[in-house]
């Protein structure tokens, strides 16, 4: 399999009052074109961070990313918001959209940037996407007037709207009910049966049981990996035992 | 507690509550200073005019008056109390040398007198009454403050040796709008000099009771007597005293209303954004059952802190400042004023600026009101009031660019923040505009014809010598055989008498000859080419009540003339009330001639004044700059400088503004920001929609400015030149620094305000503002 990003022992270390704390410590990575990867660890173990520094939002203080073949090293901050707005989707816990923009212009807004000529085209993209995510009937509401879980799908679409080869998703359930949580990862499941890459930060086990990869974080680093060779709803049980399993030998 | 919150919340925007701060304090001193000034300012004029004895009537008169005449009419009128009449000797202003100085150049006429006996003193700076001894010289203190005279200096009148000894305050002409200055030596000198000027009469009383004044100057007129010249009374000649440093303290007024105006900017702006930012606690707080009075004074506490700081140190900045700003009044007036009154009317003043802040600050915080707890948990904003813009959505944006969009929309989606800052771009617009179109108006040659002097290209002038008519021929047949003179027009000013409405007889001085060469402008009506036509001064029309059509009715040696008004126009020359008419009048003397030349193509203005000086050595011969330029040079100056004061402070407001706007909108919109990076804008992107906000606010605030200039600006510039006795006021505009010069300055400013201010959008980490 092609792979989409390396990373090689990455350091990040954040600056707090005179002391510095090693966040990232020589932790290195792989995904591939297409793969679903899941990460798992305690709170504070780096994850977060993990995504901003692979997404190009945070510099990292040495080791090599590179995406797509590209070093991100070697970009500029216009290249890294380019690189953002066309293949990467960024999903976050709280849904992030501008309250000054209804629903469809927050979930225009990255696309629009460079492509006004398309705006019509793009525009009905968006209400396909919005169709799929079960929220076209909001295009026009503000954001103070829909609910949480609407508010996430607007953010899914929003990062979808490009075509993107990954999304990075932050805990993108950790803030909803179990019914709304288990509706959003069958959407997610079927961006990646598509084709799209997905890396997804997770404290439950039942939404780490969907993907091909489980990485397990601690002090900063990877420390060890769950490999699914059965997928589907058949597996889903006992891939389930099997992180629930790690989770306990880590004391997660 | 309530302490420790507001001190917090004053570190926490310490940028701003410090410009705050900085705001209040000069609106206080401002004030204050103005208080201040007013009570000196009347002390002192009031101060001078007692010491001074100055006279409650003075009628000016040109030739000998008869003084026993005068005399009787004095003890028969029953108000007056004291009577004289004092001798001005009018020495033209070539004759008289201080030190290096020659007063040639100048536009007021210096005469000299002696001390007067009984009232209508000339003081000394410390308040005394002056006594000259022979050879010394005491100058009007306007020529000790613009530099012309010093003490001690060496000075030649007429050949006549004098050293100047002093200054001299003069409670009649100490004012420049006064167009005389009265030198003061010794009853020997004067003697001496006696034969080389022309003698002016003043003809002055003194009344038991000032409210007379009126029903005296009826019997003076009505006894028909001396009126060879301007009458002027005591309120006159306190009003002429007040008049340019009053001009001063109404400006000071006016900036404080300005400065006013943005320190209540700046709090509306952190009280805003504070409360969007704190909407979530007060939400809290109103849930938990706070009363919504209990919140507002957690926010009024900080704002009484910060103007009563404000204040205080406002008072003491005008404490230390009074003594610069009084030093001109202290100069030419003297001391006076009542300290107690002027030190309570300051402090009033700025106890009212204390006040307007705070009802200011409650009348913000009135929105508290709209900050309902449920929403305000939920969503953690204050919910924006009235319609949002819902019409302006990407979505169905067809045509702009995505970032201008984005910036236009905002502007357009938050009016009322932004309506504070195209506020500011409009008034600094008008107030770089007003100056500068006046400015060039009058620097400009059509400004000459308004003003009632003809466009030409130099002027002669001959005055009050007995063989004029001799002079005028020479100069005639001079200009006629002279290659360079493509044009010119003799004008002879001659004094008629005129019977007004009422049945009264009054002086009025006709410059007689062809107006159609160099023609004035006319408000209504046109020049007198026919016998039978006179054209008014507007001030002159006024006085005599008399419109286009009207008769005038002159009663010059016993017989009527009637003459028909053909035209009236501004004129500020000789006093704003002349008159012109084309007749042939030989039975009367000239006042003066004035002779106005146009000169062929090519011909230098400047050389050939210099030979006609040569040449015509008894008149006095200006280039019509020059005439202009000494004519209206002060206020011509005096614009100028307001031009370019307003430009910088308007262009300073503006920077300040508009950093300051934009270092709140960055703080406050830090997480919209990250969310614009995580989806991939650059930093370019969102300065991008920063400058369009910017620029919107601009373009329109230039425009909206430039219009308000152009019709405000120019009725309040109108009525500024109206009071001198011009009408019909229009700008001259100079197209390239009206509407090219200023917007490029003020577009530069905010641009490069919003650029710099903008540059802290780099700075702004989106790991850090979105929080996981
Ligand atoms: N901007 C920052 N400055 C300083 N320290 C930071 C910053 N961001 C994160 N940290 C620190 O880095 C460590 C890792 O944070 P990170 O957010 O990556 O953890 P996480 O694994 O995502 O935790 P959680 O599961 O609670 O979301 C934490 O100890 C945090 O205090
Ligand atoms: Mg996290």
């Amino acid at each position: 399999m092609k792979k989409l990003i390396k990373a090689e022992e990455i350091v990040k270390v954040f600056d707090q009052g005179g002391e510095s704390q090693t966040v990232l410590s020589h932790a290195s990575l792989d995904i591939g074109e297409g793969e679903f990867v899941a990460v798992m660890g305690p709170s504070g173990s780096g994850k977060s961070t993990l995504l901003f520094v692979l997404s190009g939002m945070d510099p990292a203080d040495s080791g090599t990313i590179t995406f797509d073949g590209a070093d991100l090293s070697n970009m500029s901050e216009d290249e890294l918001a380019d690189l953002r707005r066309t293949k990467i989707g960024f999903v976050f816990q709280q849904p992030t959209l501008l309250k000054n923009l209804n629903i469809i212009d927050n979930i225009l807004l990255p696309s629009l940037r460079d492509n006004r000529k398309e705006a019509k085209w793009i525009k009905k993209r968006a209400e396909e996407l919005m169709e799929q995510m079960g929220i076209g009937e909001l295009a026009d509401r503000e954001i103070n007037q829909v609910s949480g879980g609407q508010l996430q799908r607007a953010g899914i679409c929003r990062a979808l709207m490009s075509g993107p080869k990954i999304i990075l998703a932050d805990e993108p359930t950790g803030a909803l009910n179990s019914k709304t949580a288990q509706d959003i990862m069958e959407l997610f499941s079927g961006i990646n049966r598509e084709g799209t890459a997905l890396l997804l930060v997770t404290h439950d086990p039942r939404v780490a049981a969907r993907a091909e990869r489980v990485l397990f974080m601690s002090d900063g680093r990877i420390v060890s990996e769950l490999k699914f060779l059965a997928r589907g709803r058949e597996a889903l049980e006992k891939n389930l035992i099997k992180v629930m399993e790690k989770m306990n030998e880590l004391g997660i | 507690m309530f302490r420790r919150i507001i001190r917090n919340d004053i570190l926490k925007s310490r940028t701003v509550s410090f410009i705050t701060l900085v705001f209040i304090a000069a609106a206080a001193a401002l004030v204050s200073l103005a208080a201040l000034l007013t009570v000196h300012l009347t002390g002192a004029i009031d101060g001078l005019m007692i010491q001074a004895k100055t006279p409650h009537f003075l009628q000016m008169n040109t030739g000998q008056p008869n003084i026993s005449r005068l005399e009787s009419f004095a003890k028969k009128n029953e108000s007056v109390t004291e009577f004289q009449v004092l001798e001005f000797l009018n020495v033209e202003g070539s004759e008289i040398v201080i030190g290096a100085n020659s007063l040639a150049g100048s536009v007021q006429d210096n005469g000299f007198s002696t001390q007067s006996s009984s009232f209508d003193y000339l003081l000394s700076l410390d308040g005394t009454v002056i006594h000259p001894s022979d050879g010394e010289l005491y100058v009007p203190i306007a020529y000790g403050r613009d530099g012309t005279a010093q003490i001690g200096d060496k000075a030649v009148i007429h050949g006549k040796q004098f050293t100047v000894k002093g200054f001299l305050r003069d409670s009649q002409m100490n004012s420049l709008l006064a167009s005389s200055k009265r030198f003061l030596i010794s009853e020997h000198d004067y003697n001496e000099l006696k034969n080389f000027g022309s003698m002016e009469y003043l003809v002055e009383f003194r009344l038991k009771n000032l409210d007379d004044l009126g029903a005296f100057e009826t019997a003076y007129i009505n006894e028909g007597l001396e009126a060879n010249g301007p009458t002027v009374t005591y309120p006159l000649f306190k009003m002429m005293n007040a008049v340019s440093d009053g001009l001063m303290i109404a400006v000071i007024l006016l900036v404080s209303a300005l400065v006013v105006l943005i320190a209540f900017l700046c709090i509306r702006f952190t009280l805003l954004e504070k409360m969007e930012e704190d909407a979530r606690e007060i939400g809290v707080m109103k849930a938990i059952g706070l009363r919504t009075l209990d919140i507002k004074k957690l926010y009024l506490g900080k704002y009484t802190a910060l103007g009563g700081a404000g204040c205080i140190i406002g008072g003491g900045i005008s404490l230390g400042l009074s003594k610069i700003a009084l030093k001109n009044i202290r100069l030419t007036i003297g001391d006076g004023g009542n300290k107690t009154l002027a030190i309570s009317l300051s402090i009033i003043g700025i106890l009212l600026i204390y006040l307007l802040i705070l009802v200011y600050v409650s009348h913000v915080l009135r929105r508290f009101h709209k900050i309902s707890a449920a929403q305000a948990i939920r969503f953690g904003g204050i919910e924006e009031t009235g319609k949002r813009t819902n019409r302006l959505t990407l979505s169905n944006n067809m045509f702009l660019n995505t970032n201008v969009f984005l910036g236009i929309k905002e502007v357009f989606q938050r009016k009322r923040l932004y309506a504070t800052m195209l506020s500011v771009v409009v008034v600094s617009a008008f107030i770089i505009l007003v100056p500068l179109n006046l400015h060039h108006t009058i620097s400009s040659p059509e400004f000459g014809t308004y003003m009632g002097i003809g466009r030409s290209d130099l002027i002669i002038r001959m005055q009050n010598t007995s063989n004029d008519d001799q002079m005028v021929k020479e100069t005639v047949q001079m200009l006629q055989s002279d290659k360079d003179v493509s044009q010119y027009a003799v004008l002879t000013s001659k004094r008629f008498t005129a019977r007004t409405i009422t049945g009264r007889e009054e002086p009025i001085k006709i410059e007689l000859g062809n107006h159609s060469i160099f023609p004035v402008l006319y408000v209504t009506g046109k020049e007198p080419q026919k016998q039978g036509e006179i054209a008014l001064s507007v001030l002159n029309a006024k006085e005599l009540k008399k419109q286009v059509g009207d008769i005038v009715v002159l009663t010059d040696h016993g017989m009527e003339t009637q003459l028909v008004v053909c035209g009236i126009y501004s004129d500020i020359t000789n006093g704003g009330k002349t008159a012109k008419a084309s007749f042939v009048d030989d039975s009367k003397e000239a006042l003066w001639n004035t002779i106005c030349v146009k000169l062929s193509q090519d011909v230098s203005v400047d050389k050939k004044v210099g030979e006609y000086g040569k040449s015509l050595g008894f008149a006095k011969i200006s280039g019509i700059n020059g005439y202009i330029t000494q004519t209206f040079g002060p206020t011509i100056r005096s614009v100028g400088k307001a031009a370019a004061v307003g430009m910088v402070a308007a262009l300073f407001m503006t920077l300040l503004i508009t950093l300051l706007m934009i270092k709140m909108l960055l703080a406050k919109e830090r997480y919209s920001i990250a969310v614009m990076k995580s989806v991939g804008y650059t930093s370019k992107d969102i300065s991008a929609q920063y400058l369009s906000r910017f620029l919107l606010i601009l373009t329109t605030g230039v425009i909206l400015g430039t219009v308000l200039a152009n019709t405000l600006g120019e009725t309040l510039a109108g009525a500024l030149i109206a009071s001198f006795g011009a009408a019909s006021f229009q700008f001259v505009i100079d197209p390239i620094s009206a509407y090219l010069v200023t917007p490029l300055l003020l577009g530069g400013t905010v641009l490069l305000a919003a650029f710099f201010g903008s540059s802290g959008v780099k700075n702004i980490k989106i790991s850090q503002h979105i929080k996981e």
